[in-house]
């Protein structure tokens, strides 16, 4: 059934590849924020720190789309600059947690007994946290900024990520063609990277897309405390905790910066879309 | 007589579990003989995969193997796990009974027929590609370029099962195993599944242990047949002869519990009883307690002995047991029940 409808309809592997729809549409938002990021000072009309005195709370106009905030800095600029902040905190802590994450649930999933036990406890502990209280803590102890703010969230995820990998490898591991394998004279290693890692890839990668637009929210959040960038650094939390402030006189300095997140979280949430549906590999929610 | 490749020798095999242990293989004794098709036949639970899975060195950690499998001459229950994954998919394949889980549905075919070959020998990409799509072709798949990246998942459950064929003989192994190779597949591609492995088996001159529960699978390709019940081997017979003369009561009553067209509509004959708990498995004959014939002496074990027709049988009733056993001649048949 399936075979017939994947093999008339002819879909592009591209386009499957990237989740149908909503994943391509997640991805392209994606690449344009990353490209703001990284063109910001081409972007940016105006410096994102200098302060105009006579423009405090200026409503937006043509030259500054976003008005001005409560020093007279371009809210616009700031926008197009806290995307650096914000998207390498965002992706960067899911890459470190998924770099310690995903041997440990492996490896606990793969070889379980007594190594899955004692590994699963002291994961179990870790995820017992609050964790903005861990995060808070582990600031309380190195500092603000924006490296420890990338880290604590990155310490945060490390449980989550290794639960739902173990949990994938798990079935992955019970497989008859793991056992297949196996009878054809393949290692563990060799198992655990040709047939193990790939096929509890997709459980790991959504959940990753979703940890992404969490930690926009995370570290928003330790920001607003301020506890995440400092000033003058333009962070989109940031600028959400000073714009709260001023909402009802100017509110464009807290509505732009929100929409920023907004966007952003949206991405990540489509794209995690997409790639559930692309390995789901047959295509039963398609 | 011609060399012996595989032989078991007293092996048995235990489950250690919360219940207690259980005895899922008891003192089973068994020769192959190279180039031969060997059925061995037997319900659900009886041993037959645990004694596979035994020769592939692959039981679960809870298991544990007593006596000796010989393959070759060496010592397969010492050998060390590298030295078994060196033989797995090289001089020993196997290929199980769901060829639908039984290839990782994320690659494509072709590549998990050349990952066996690359595992094996120091053949290139390309070399490996190349035989792979031989060997698909060699177990028709038909357009096996075209179809070399397919995912499994676009392949029928037979043509799925002829690419885990492929795989299995893709280092011309001395030894296939094939754990019911067409239980999960319809009669007609049963046949031709069947029909494959006695062409290859023909070609390479492998030996295939095959693992069924259908005598009618088994009287297809098999050369000889070994019964299992409940962990213990009651009977090996050359084909012909087990079809013609089933000796051991358990046997018999498997042919009588054939549907056949001769029998009016209604109720299929079953064999009374139920198969005993391994985990308090009876003492002596596992099949005593549902034997038409059972006798006083069932209690004990009986051997395994060759009789004058080439079949072997490990029952009581039977003479050659008698005399292998140490007991006289049986006065009147079936004088006792227990």
């Amino acid at each position: 059934m399936t075979t017939i409808e994947r093999a008339s309809t002819a879909r592009p592997q591209w386009r499957t590849r990237f989740g149908g729809r909503e994943g391509l549409i997640g991805w392209t938002i994606l690449a344009v924020l990353i490209l703001i990021a990284i063109l910001a000072p081409v972007l940016a009309p105006h410096s994102s720190e200098a302060i105009d005195s006579t423009r405090i709370f200026a409503k937006p106009d043509l030259s500054h789309p976003f008005g001005s905030d409560d020093l007279g800095r371009d809210v616009f600029s700031r926008v197009l600059y806290a995307y650096r902040a914000s998207l390498s905190i965002a992706i960067g802590s899911v890459l470190l947690a998924m770099i310690v994450g995903v041997p440990i649930g492996v490896f606990a999933g793969y070889v379980g007994g007594w190594a899955d036990l004692v590994l699963m406890r002291a994961v179990d502990l870790l995820l017992a946290f609050p964790a903005l209280l861990l995060a808070i803590s582990l600031i309380a102890i190195l500092g603000p900024g924006n490296a420890v703010a990338l880290l604590a969230i990155a310490i945060i995820y490390v449980p989550i990520i290794a639960r739902v990998v173990r949990s994938s490898v798990l079935v992955v591991r019970g497989q008859p063609y793991v056992l297949g394998a196996r009878t054809r004279g393949a290692s563990h290693w060799a198992i655990v990277r040709g047939h193990v890692l790939p096929n509890s890839a997709g459980p790991v990668l959504v959940q990753a897309s979703v940890l992404m637009a969490f930690a926009i929210v995370i570290e928003a959040a330790l920001s607003f405390l301020g506890l995440g960038s400092q000033p003058p650094t333009p962070e989109l939390g940031l600028m959400l905790a000073e714009g709260n402030n001023y909402l009802t006189t100017a509110p464009w300095v807290e509505i732009f910066p929100g929409l920023a997140i907004a966007v952003t979280v949206l991405a990540f949430n489509l794209i995690g879309d997409g790639l559930r549906r692309s390995f789901d590999p047959h295509g039963v929610t398609r | 007589m011609s060399d012996s490749l595989l032989e078991f020798r007293k092996v048995s095999v235990d489950y250690a579990g919360r219940g207690g242990t259980v005895s899922a293989v008891t003192d089973v004794s068994l020769t192959l003989i190279e180039g031969e098709t060997f059925g061995l036949v037997g319900e659900s639970g009886c041993g037959k995969t645990t004694l596979s899975m035994a020769l592939m060195g692959l039981l679960p950690d809870i298991a544990s193997v007593r006596g000796r499998i010989l393959f070759n001459g060496s010592d397969l229950t010492t050998m060390t796990e590298s030295q078994l994954r060196e033989l797995r998919g090289d001089r020993i394949s196997m290929v199980f009974q769901d060829p639908a889980t039984s290839l990782d549905p994320t690659f494509g075919i072709g590549s998990q027929v050349a990952d066996t070959i690359r595992a094996h020998g120091d053949v290139s990409r390309k070399q490996a590609k190349d035989r792979a799509l031989g060997l698909l072709a060699e177990v028709g798949i038909p357009a096996a370029a075209e179809r070399y990246a397919d995912p499994p998942h676009r392949l029928s459950g037979g043509m799925r099962q002829r690419v885990v064929l492929a795989a299995a003989i893709a280092n011309n192994p001395a030894l296939l195993l094939a754990d019911e190779p067409t239980t999960a597949l319809d009669v007609t591609i049963q046949a031709q599944i069947l029909d494959l492995l006695a062409d290859l088996q023909r070609r390479h001159g492998t030996t295939i242990l095959l693992i069924a529960h259908d005598l009618g699978v088994v009287a297809q390709i098999c050369d000889r047949v070994g019964v299992m019940y409940a962990g213990q081997l009651v009977e090996v017979a050359p084909v012909a002869e087990l079809f013609a003369r089933p000796r051991h009561p358990y046997t018999r009553a498997l042919f009588d519990a054939l549907p056949s067209g001769s029998h009016q509509a209604g109720a299929l004959r079953v064999i009374a009883g139920q198969v005993p708990d391994l985990a308090h498995a009876p003492t002596g004959c596992r099949f005593k307690d549902r034997c038409p014939s059972r006798l006083a002496e069932c209690d004990e074990t009986p051997p395994l002995a060759m009789s004058d027709s080439g079949a072997s049988i490990a029952c009581w009733l039977d003479p050659a047991t008698r005399a292998a056993g140490g007991l006289g001649p049986l006065a009147i048949a079936g004088e006792s029940n227990g």
